[in-house]
């Protein structure tokens, strides 16, 4: 029964945690929404989720009329005939061991670096491709990133991880083809968010946006921007095209506290340290520093550098544009005039247009000290932790091992875990195995890990390897999925700059299949993406082209030297050739020297 | 080489040498103790002179043409000359012969061929520019089926009777309305005519502007200067100047962004479909048949503009679009977009006005500008608290813009509207072809200034393709033919000059050749020019010996 209870609470948290994403289709009348959800997490950290939405109607959408659609945006998927589009824009990990279950169930996540998948309208690959090559390079002006560097080397077409979100008319079905992009090396940076910002109706000047800046939010632990573009029709009402801007990002509170212009941390005095006091060494010049979820105390303008400014007057206004995920016992101060909606474990705020936000958290009182986990909620669990690694050394071959464990007790999980690897990484398919730990032969028959495994292999600077492999977990087990891979060697033109540095090699995508799939249920329950890994080839010395050069051709000019005066000299006898070289000009030089000595002496 | 030399190389250096100890001993008796070789056989020696030449042949029949055939930029031909002509206006007088009928209803069959042909007189008198050329005829009597002649005709005249001698242009079809008093038909004999003189003064004037706009785009371009007009003053070359440079570049489809900017939160909704179908849509579709639009619209709120001021200078007045974070980004796709921006917010423009010559409306004047090649902006100002712009509030903007639009398209400015636009068919026509002759001259010029610069194939064949549409555009200009030839000319005259790969290899420094062909050039140029050397040295050698030695055998 004590296990279960995390598994409950966790279907109630993904309930009540996150309700726009379940009430996403119930709310799509409304042209506009934005809300932010924050969120204590253990170890002192806070999660600030932002969602912006915004919908058009289709009609309106074809005929040009922008309100607030990004013109920006609907122009590119009009030109590049774009059904559905997901652009994710990432930076650090979740640790979800200490975290707990992501935010939007990982819908709203991409691996490090840029990730993009669409579903073009196109009849024949030829005409996809070219409308995705217009789509990365239009995204790539708008967004200011790498995006035109998505490439076919860099382009999957996955076949079992995603399915579209929106609704598709049947008939459209058969001609949308679902392409994937990723770029794990971009660097997400500010010049991503401020045109993020810009396709907000009220820009950065209004409502939650406020609190978006690039210092903070760059700053973060975890961050992720996402992008999301679907058609969303409503039961008995116009279709409209509905895009979701969401940005989930996890502060240090620590760290966030420190004032902009000194931040550089400082120590603490001793009597400012908090200590574990039940440790049995601690004592007056020994502390072993206390668990710092004892320290969350901020505010607002703490944590963004500033409060919030009013809210965007387009908004509907019936959603609290801020919403506070801590217990009940927790005290919350805000400033007047804030009206306080308070429900379960979730305290939402409104505030009129002109006035600003700011909210208080003070430190936990002394009645909460009697358990620690008072003070925030407690994390949930997610359905499955993955982590993936490089295995093997030298500069030939190496291999990929991915540990998935699935935390639940008594359910197992099915999922799909998709790789898209580039094409200089050459995996070997016949090694690939999955194993329960503990159990040292691969897995009986009967009940097999894998179920289905989808690959393409690569085609050398053509297209890179996609594999989908299609596998269940028994309850409370880990599971080893392994492989190994074969490095080339690249050519010369080749190697990046700071080629030295490695080849980033892509999150791989896992996508937990919805067991209630058959009702209404999503296809997808949850999804996790991996950290991405570093695969460093054997690099040449860069000036080895002018080396070889130099190098042949001293040979060749040795060679052709020898020969050639071996077949166009005369060969004599030693002391009847003629002086040459060294000694000739040293006889010469005796002889001249000779010379000045005796008319030096005739001369005495 | 620690080889020995050939005997013989090296006749002065006989000093003695350390090479062995009993060489010593001899060598110090004195250089004449040095034993000589034995004398080679004759085909040895024939033997190293053809090894030397094969190797030699080797290197210019074989390596030489190899190297040079794999280094070599490739270059396509390209008809240099007939390009510079293009350029120079040699290959090509722009003329433009312009049909005039005269609709004389009222008048005999044979006045009216007088009354012809004594404004044809007239006209020519009149007229100083070759290039430009008006032709009148007789239109079919009404009730016979038109002519094809008669639909190119860019004007019709509709002589009327009346009281006393007016002109008015339709408004709706390019028609000029003449009336004339009773008395002004010249009879048959009568060398001059009033009503000719009038009538050819009317023509003038309604074709002035496009005279004037036509010679300028022929000044500005390299034409030779016999095909110019001569009367061009300073200030209407300046106007010219101004106009030429506001408008866009000609392009088949334009794209028509109009933007709601806001400084605060309202208003946030604009009914500019309604406003657009009253207000734009009549003269849109007049235009359809020389460009298409494509239209769409957005609301931006909390727009900074990029001037602070209250009051805007005409200083300001440039930097008033906040380029930085308005999304006014271009379309994608090929079609150059033209923006059309109602700033609400509470700035104004200081003094009276920034652009006078466009206040076709008073009203307006002092709200809006016209920005060259980009667009227009509107200032807009509302009472606080408007949520919502209706189409009736809309109206001003969209005629500002309308008239607007017809200057950024390079439209003249007067004359009714369906002369108006079949003037600037031949105006553009005209640019197109000046244009896409430049364009080819300088890529001509670039091709004789870069010797290093590869030209691949497709540049030709752009260079071909547009020399026969500047050809053809030129045979039939005046008419909707010629601008079509002239469009797809200026399109492949600029694909072939911005073509990509001539840009990769222009590059290629000389140190960096030198640093990859000496290693390996130099050492195997020194055995093999040392060898030619010596085998010459050593020839002529021989010849020499062989004439002393036939000398000393006649001697003997």
């Amino acid at each position: 029964m004590r296990q279960l209870c995390p598994a409950l609470l966790l279907s109630l948290l993904s309930l009540c945690v996150f309700p726009p994403c379940a009430a996403a289709s119930a709310s799509a009348a409304a042209d506009y929404h934005e809300q932010l959800v924050l969120r204590p997490l253990p170890l002192s950290a806070l999660l600030a989720s932002f969602n912006f939405r915004s919908n058009t109607t289709v009609s309106e959408f074809e005929s040009g009329n922008f309100r607030f659609f990004p013109r920006s945006l609907g122009q590119i998927l009009q030109h590049a005939g774009t059904r559905e589009l997901h652009l994710r824009f990432s930076l650090g990990r979740w640790d979800a061991e200490s975290w707990g279950s992501r935010p939007w169930d990982g819908a709203r996540e991409g691996g490090t670096g840029v990730e993009l998948w669409a579903w073009l309208d196109a009849d024949t690959d030829q005409e996809a491709d070219h409308k995705w090559l217009t789509l990365t390079n239009a995204l790539s002006g708008l967004f200011c990133a790498s995006l035109n560097f998505i490439d076919g080397t860099r382009t999957t077409r996955p076949v079992m991880s995603f399915e579209p979100e929106g609704d598709h008319p049947n008939t459209s079905a058969h001609s949308m083809q679902l392409l994937y992009g990723v770029l794990p090396h971009e660097v997400v940076c500010t010049e991503n968010l401020t045109p993020f910002l810009k396709l907000l109706p009220c820009k950065g000047k209004a409502g939650i946006a406020t609190l978006l800046d690039g210092h903070k939010l760059f700053d973060a632990s975890f961050q992720s921007m996402a992008i999301d573009i679907r058609p969303v029709c409503p039961p008995g009402g116009e279709c409209v095209l509905q895009i979701e801007q969401t940005i989930d990002m996890v502060l240090d509170i620590d760290r966030s506290k420190r004032p902009r212009d000194n931040p550089i941390p400082r120590s603490l005095g001793g009597h400012e340290l908090l200590c574990d006091t039940s440790k049995p060494y601690h004592s007056h010049d020994t502390c072993f520093p206390a668990d710092q979820d004892a320290n969350q105390d901020w505010s607002l303008s703490q944590i963004f550098g500033k409060s919030m400014k009013g809210t965007c007057p387009l908004a509907d206004p019936t959603v609290p544009p801020v919403c506070l995920q801590v217990p009940e016992s927790r005290a919350v101060y805000t400033i007047d005039g804030a009206v306080e909606i308070k429900s379960r474990d979730s305290r939402c705020f409104q505030i009129s247009p002109e006035s600003d936000l700011e909210l208080l958290l003070p430190p936990p009182g002394d009645e909460a000290q009697d358990g620690a986990a008072a003070d925030i909620l407690p994390p949930g669990t997610p359905p499955l932790y993955a982590e993936r690694s490089f295995t093997g050394y030298g500069q030939e071959r190496g291999g990929v091992q991915t540990i998935l464990r699935n935390p639940s007790p008594d359910t197992e999980v099915e999922f799909v875990y998709m790789e898209s690897l580039p094409w200089f990484m050459r995996i070997y398919l016949h090694t690939m195995e999955a194993r329960i730990a503990g159990h040292p032969a691969p897995s009986p028959d009967n009940h097999p890990l894998i179920q289905q495994v989808y690959y393409r292999p690569a085609l050398d600077r053509a297209r890179g390897t996609q594999l989908e492999v299609r596998m269940r977990i028994p309850p409370a087990a880990t599971v080893f999925l392994t492989y190994d891979f074969e490095k080339s060697i690249l050519r010369y033109t080749e190697y990046p700059p700071d080629a030295n540095r490695g080849f980033d090699v892509a999150a791989a995508v896992i996508t937990i299949l919805d067991p209630q799939r058959n009702g209404s249920g999503r296809f997808a329950a949850y999804t996790i993406r991996t950290t991405s890994l570093l695969c460093s080839l054997p690099t040449p010395d860069f000036s080895m082209p002018y080396n070889v050069i130099i190098f042949t051709s001293t040979a060749v000019a040795l060679a052709f030297g020898g020969m050639f005066n071996i077949m166009v000299r005369r060969f004599v006898a030693a002391d009847e050739g003629s002086e040459g070289g060294l000694g000739a000009l040293r006889g010469k030089l005796l002889g001249r020297l000779g010379a000045v000595a005796g008319r030096f002496k005739g001369n005495q | 080489m620690s080889l020995p030399q050939p005997p013989g190389d090296d006749g002065a250096a006989k000093s003695p040498g350390p090479a062995a100890g009993a060489e010593t001993v001899a060598a110090s008796s004195g250089p004449q103790a040095k034993k000589q070789p034995p004398p080679e056989k004759p085909s040895d020696v024939r033997r190293r002179s053809r090894i030397i030449l094969s190797f030699w042949l080797i290197v210019l029949c074989l390596g030489l043409p190899i190297w040079w055939q794999t280094t070599s930029i490739y270059r396509a031909d390209l008809p240099l000359h007939e390009m510079l002509e293009w350029a120079d206006g040699k290959a090509c007088r722009p003329v433009f012969p312009l049909r005039i009928n005269i609709q004389a209803d009222s008048l005999q069959d044979q006045e009216a061929q007088n009354l012809l042909r004594l404004t044809q007189h007239a006209l020519d008198d009149l007229n100083d520019f070759s290039g430009h050329h008006l032709r009148l005829q007789l239109s079919p009597p009404p009730g016979h089926p038109p002519e094809s002649s008669d639909r190119e005709s860019a004007l019709t005249i509709r002589l009327v009777p009346g009281d006393t001698a007016t002109a008015s242009l339709d408004p709706h079809e390019p028609v000029l309305d003449i009336t004339y008093p009773p008395n002004a038909i010249p009879t048959a004999t009568s060398s001059s005519s009033s009503l000719a003189t009038y009538v050819a003064g009317q023509l003038r004037s309604t074709f002035a502007e496009e005279q004037a706009t036509i010679s300028y785009l022929l000044s500005t371009s390299s034409m030779p200067s016999e095909s110019r007009p001569l009367g061009l003053s300073p200030e209407s070359a300046e106007s010219l100047a101004k106009r030429a440079t506001r408008s866009l570049k000609y392009a088949p489809t334009y794209h028509l962004t109009f933007s709601l900017f806001t400084s605060g939160p309202l208003p946030s909704s604009w009914d500019i479909g309604a406003a657009i179908a009253d207000y734009m849509k009549p003269v849109l579709t007049v235009l359809s048949p020389i460009h298409n639009f494509t239209i769409d619209t957005q609301v931006q709120l909390y727009a900074t503009p990029g001037v602070p001021n209250e009051v805007l200078n005409k200083e300001d007045l440039s930097s008033f679009v906040n380029a930085a974070e308005w999304p006014l980004s271009p379309s994608i796709g090929g079609a150059p977009t033209i923006n059309f921006v109602v700033f609400v917010g509470n700035q104004t423009i200081a003094g009276e006005r920034a652009e006078s010559e466009h206040a076709n409306t008073g009203e307006s004047a002092a709200h809006s500008w016209l920005i060259p090649q980009w667009g227009t902006i509107y200032l807009l100002p509302l009472p606080d608290g408007t949520a919502h712009l209706s189409s009736a509030a809309l109206k001003q903007p969209l005629l500002t813009f309308t008239s607007h639009l017809l200057s950024l398209l390079g439209a003249p400015r007067s004359g009714s509207l369906p002369l108006r636009l079949s003037t600037l068919g031949r105006i553009r026509s005209a640019d197109l072809l000046l244009r896409a002759s430049s364009t080819l001259g300088s890529l001509a010029r670039l091709a004789l200034a870069l010797p290093s610069i590869s030209i691949p194939s497709s540049v030709a064949d752009g260079v071909s393709t547009t020399m026969l549409h500047l050809r053809r555009a030129c045979e039939t200009l005046g008419g909707a033919e010629g601008l079509a030839h002239a469009r797809v000319a200026e399109a492949e005259a600029e694909r072939a000059f911005f073509e990509k790969s001539m840009v990769g290899q222009l590059y290629f420094p000389d140190e960096h050749k030198i640093a990859v062909y000496l290693p390996l050039l130099g050492p195997v140029a020194v055995p093999l020019v040392m060898g030619l050397i010596n085998e010459l040295r050593a020839w002529r050698r021989r010849r020499r010996e062989r004439r002393e030695r036939g000398r000393g055998k006649k001697m003997e």
